[in-house]
């Protein structure tokens, strides 16, 4: 009754609503030991419940109109960035002499090309890290644990550390694996310290993959006699498989869209393409920082700089439609939800 | 090895990779927190959290950088958080139905933009925009709440959208068949039950703008000094740990790890915030 | 003999001789008499003003002795001279003098270049030319309005490098007289955010490296000189300073190889002349 109440201003105009309808108007309920409501009384309780009708329908209007609105400028802000860093750089990004071209320290005409590998084996070596262990994580988090205190520690720790600023993680990478560890800045530090700064949300993604894996499969393998690993090997993660893809293409776009861990790290510019996971590489996203501050010795600094950020923004792009298309197709061949 | 057997051991190994988050935050707060002792023994937390920033005269104050994370980011949540609020309305609500796929898809492209990206278009577009309307530099509090804003209004729509969704169709249904209007279910009905899950989004929303550094790294100026206006140069502490991490040695070093020690504690914080606010999610059940 | 061994035997002798030929040909370049063939990993940090002369070098030297990884960091002077000091690095890239604390250290100088450093404005300023005394009270913050130097009444907007900075210090040292730039000066961490810096807020001033000079910006006059490498090099400029590569003790073995290279003619005319002044020149 409460919310009737609240959700029709009821409070205003009890009987009037009904009055402003178009409908004949019958006497309003009597209340107990009250007088009869005189024709006048309801002809104002009928004036005061239109305006509240009227009141209620403008608020709607203006509503609606400032939602679309407001929406319409969010959007519009969407296709704003991504026009014009696509504008300012594409051609750049696109022109094989500037994507595998050697960048110049001083000179102008360089190319991106050893950031481009860098990105990308940075990537690879995250991945290789970060899937097992997020993946291993989110089979304990679904399958094995109970509700009790090691879970919400878990919960705390996952979310704690998806609440860290990057820049908080590149001076921990720095201290503890260029430093400490004496990796120097190199792709295996870097990769170190995105895989924890990438855990969470690949424990989050697996995890939901995995839960939405239906009851009935798991009973199935276990009524055939799977222990739980083998039920979880054979029969939920398979299923789950395409859902942690998902979530891995997407990881992939993070990282390589990741600048601030990366700088304290990995490096911000090389002249060659990084072979070993032992030396310096240049991630796009760091290398543009870079032009930004130092590389501006260049003379066509900004075009490589613009470049370089149209480049990155179309990769991440790619990645996420690619992210969506397995999700769907996968969606459509199996029919649940991933 | 029996099966018996090797489920144990699996089940071990699976639980040190569940734990690996925990260990893995608590290294991170260790180091930090080590490698910020220096400061704290020579300059100490008075000189630490004062307003002056000076290393060459011994003044390692962060009360600059922590003003400027805090007025950006709510600049950042003043801007963005209506804008999400609309758009996971719209989402939800108001947006015709075949097409609400297609918004939801803009918005999770907008959520993988690189920061570094999107500082960059600031730096290209839109400081020279305010530059040229305000006649001043362009940098800012002004610039950077913007780009806050952007940067956080996936975060908040994606959040809200799903508490907005959580919400029983059945109480929608009830107020309208009242006789409410669209707006008034939104208004009195569904917003309310949605609060704590709208509330959580905006925090998270609040703990993204105040780990942010590359985007507003590229607007903010900066300078080591308060700002006198909304277009007047400053740091966050995000920025100054970025731009000065690399040059600094000593008790100047140590006191940026001060500061990241701090953003990490207000990172926790917030986490803690975001579980108390969710617990109310229950408040509105209702016996169908 | 079997085919088999008459084959093994060419091939084992073709792959002397190109061993052979590969050794002795490890010079390149000069074409200078046979040098043993260097290798290993040589580590360099500090100034962001020499950092991409170094790369450049590195590159070079990387090209002409490929058994040798050389690393090239920035940090700033201050984080280049500590770090060879404690043996962090083998090289200190630094584009200021060391302080008076930093003499002990046991540090070798080796000049690679001559720099110089121009004062910037942004494009709308009137002004040409600033005198000395001119250029010391905008920066410490005596002056604080255009118009007291004839300009526009507007309040000028000072624009400097971080603390680490050699550039920083240089300019401290020789245009404010080691006194200190006004609080509230917008610090920036690199030539490059300086410019950008400058050439973006409109009544600004600064200072960076002359090789970041573009038209982005418009160079002032330093006591009616223009900043330019042949004033730096007859001295009528004042305002230019060494970059220098640090070596803890006498360089030896790959960092003099190393330095070797940098000071050698073909490096200072074809590299270094681009942006600076060459230490032939000097």
């Amino acid at each position: 009754m409460r919310i009737m109440e609240r959700a029709t201003g009821m409070e205003e105009g009890k009987a009037g609503l009904r009055a402003g309808n178009d409908v004949p108007v019958e006497r309003p309920a009597q209340r107990s030991g009250a007088r009869p409501v005189s024709r006048r009384r309801e002809g104002e309780m009928a004036e005061v419940a239109a305006k509240a009708r009227r009141r209620a329908f403008l608020a709607d209007r203006m509503a609606r109109l400032g939602i679309w609105s407001l929406s319409a400028l969010a959007l519009s802000v969407v296709a704003l960035v991504l026009g014009v860093i696509l504008w300012n750089g594409l051609g750049t990004a696109l022109s094989p002499s500037f994507l595998f071209g050697k960048p110049e320290a001083m000179r102008e005409g360089g190319g991106i090309w050893p950031m481009v590998v860098s990105s990308f084996y940075l990537a690879a070596l995250t991945l290789l890290m970060v899937i097992p262990l997020g993946v291993g994580a989110a089979v304990y988090m679904s399958e094995y644990a109970g509700e009790g205190r090691l879970t919400r520690l878990v919960r705390f720790g996952a979310d704690s550390l998806s609440a860290v600023p990057s820049v908080v993680f590149g001076i921990f990478g720095m201290v503890v694996f260029v430093i400490y560890l004496d990796l120097g800045y190199s792709l295996l530090a870097g990769a170190l310290t995105l895989t924890l700064l990438n855990l969470p949300t690949v424990m989050r993604s697996a995890e939901e993959a995995i839960r939405s894996v239906p009851v009935s499969l798991r009973e199935a393998a276990l009524a055939l006699g799977c222990t739980r690993w083998e039920t979880v090997k054979k029969a939920v993660l398979p299923v789950a498989m395409p859902g942690i893809t998902t979530g891995a293409i997407l990881c992939v776009g993070r990282i390589v869209g990741e600048s601030a861990a990366v700088i304290y790290t990995v490096g911000l510019f090389v002249r060659k393409v990084p072979w070993s996971p032992l030396r310096p590489a240049a991630p796009m996203a760091a290398n543009i920082w870079h032009m930004y501050t130092e590389g501006a010795l260049v003379p066509d600094w900004f075009r490589v700089a613009s470049g370089e950020a149209a480049f990155l923004l179309l990769l991440v792009l790619i990645l996420n439609l690619a992210a969506r298309s397995v999700a769907a197709a996968v969606r459509k061949r199996m029919g649940y939800r991933v | 090895m029996s099966s018996i057997d090797r489920e144990w051991l699996i089940r071990r190994i699976l639980l040190v990779a569940a734990m690996v988050v925990v260990v893995g935050l608590a290294m991170v707060v260790y180091f930090v927190a080590k490698e910020s002792l220096p400061a704290f023994r020579e300059a100490g937390p008075a000189n630490l959290f004062s307003a002056t920033w000076s290393p060459r005269d011994g003044r390692y104050g962060m009360l600059v950088f922590l003003v400027g994370t805090l007025t950006t980011a709510a600049g950042g949540l003043l801007l963005g958080t209506p804008l999400a609020l609309s758009l996971a309305l719209f989402l939800t609500q108001v947006a015709p139905r075949r097409s609400r796929a297609l918004f939801a898809r803009g918005v999770e492209i907008l959520a993988g933009i690189p920061s570094i990206v999107l500082g960059w278009l600031g730096f290209t577009v839109l400081v020279p925009w305010i530059r040229k309307l305000s006649g001043s530099s362009g940098s800012g509090i002004l610039a950077a709440s913007i780009i806050l804003a952007v940067m956080v209004m996936p975060t908040i729509t994606a959040i809200s959208k799903d508490a907005l969704e959580a919400v029983p169709a059945s109480y929608a249904q009830a107020s309208l068949a009242v006789g409410a209007t669209r707006w008034q279910t939104i208004w009195r009905v569904l917003l309310p039950a949605a609060r704590p899950g709208i509330l959580a989004a905006v925090i998270l929303g609040m703990g993204r703008a105040v780990g942010e550094t590359m985007a507003v790294a590229m607007v903010i100026g900066p300078a080591s000094v308060f700002p006198t206006s909304l277009t007047t140069p400053t740091h966050t502490l995000t920025t100054k740990i970025l731009m000065e991490m690399g040059e600094s040695t000593g008790v100047q070093r140590s006191s940026l790890f001060a500061m990241g020690l701090v953003l990490l504690l207000l990172a926790m914080a917030l986490v803690l915030l975001v579980r108390r606010v969710s617990r109310g999610r229950e408040a509105y059940k209702v016996v169908e | 003999m079997t085919a088999k061994k008459t084959v093994f035997a060419v091939v084992a002798v073709a792959m002397l001789l190109l061993l052979a030929a590969g050794c002795g040909g490890g010079g390149g370049g000069a074409g200078e008499e046979e040098k043993p063939e260097l290798s290993g990993t040589l580590n360099l940090s500090g100034s962001t003003t020499v950092l991409p002369l170094a790369q450049e070098a590195a590159e070079m030297f990387m090209d002409e002795n490929p058994e040798v990884t050389v690393n090239v960091q920035g940090g700033g002077s201050s984080v280049g001279i500590s770090n060879v000091a404690e043996g962090v690095v083998d090289i200190g890239n630094s584009s200021r003098d060391l302080k008076e604390e930093e003499k002990n250290l046991g540090l070798v100088d080796h000049k690679i270049a001559l720099d110089v450093i121009a004062v910037i404005a942004h494009k709308d300023v009137p002004v040409e030319n600033l005198t000395k005394d001119q250029v010391k009270a905008i920066f410490t913050g005596k002056i604080t309005n255009w118009k007291e130097v004839g300009g526009p009444d507007q309040a000028i907007r000072v624009v400097i490098r971080d603390e680490a900075s050699g550039t920083r210090e240089m300019f401290d040292e020789k245009a404010l007289g080691k006194e200190k730039p006004v609080a509230g000066a917008i610090e920036c961490n690199s030539n490059g955010i300086v410019r950008q810096t400058v050439s973006s807020t409109p009544y600004s001033i600064g200072y960076i490296s002359l090789g970041y000079l573009d038209n982005s910006v418009k160079a002032l006059k330093y006591e009616g000189v223009t900043a330019n490498k042949e004033n730096a090099v007859n001295k009528t400029y004042p305002l230019s300073r060494y970059l220098h590569m640090f070596t803890k003790g006498e360089a030896t073995g790959l960092a003099k190889a190393f330095i070797d290279f940098v000071l050698s003619e073909r490096f200072q005319n074809e590299v270094v002349a681009k942006e600076y002044i060459p230490m032939t020149q000097v």
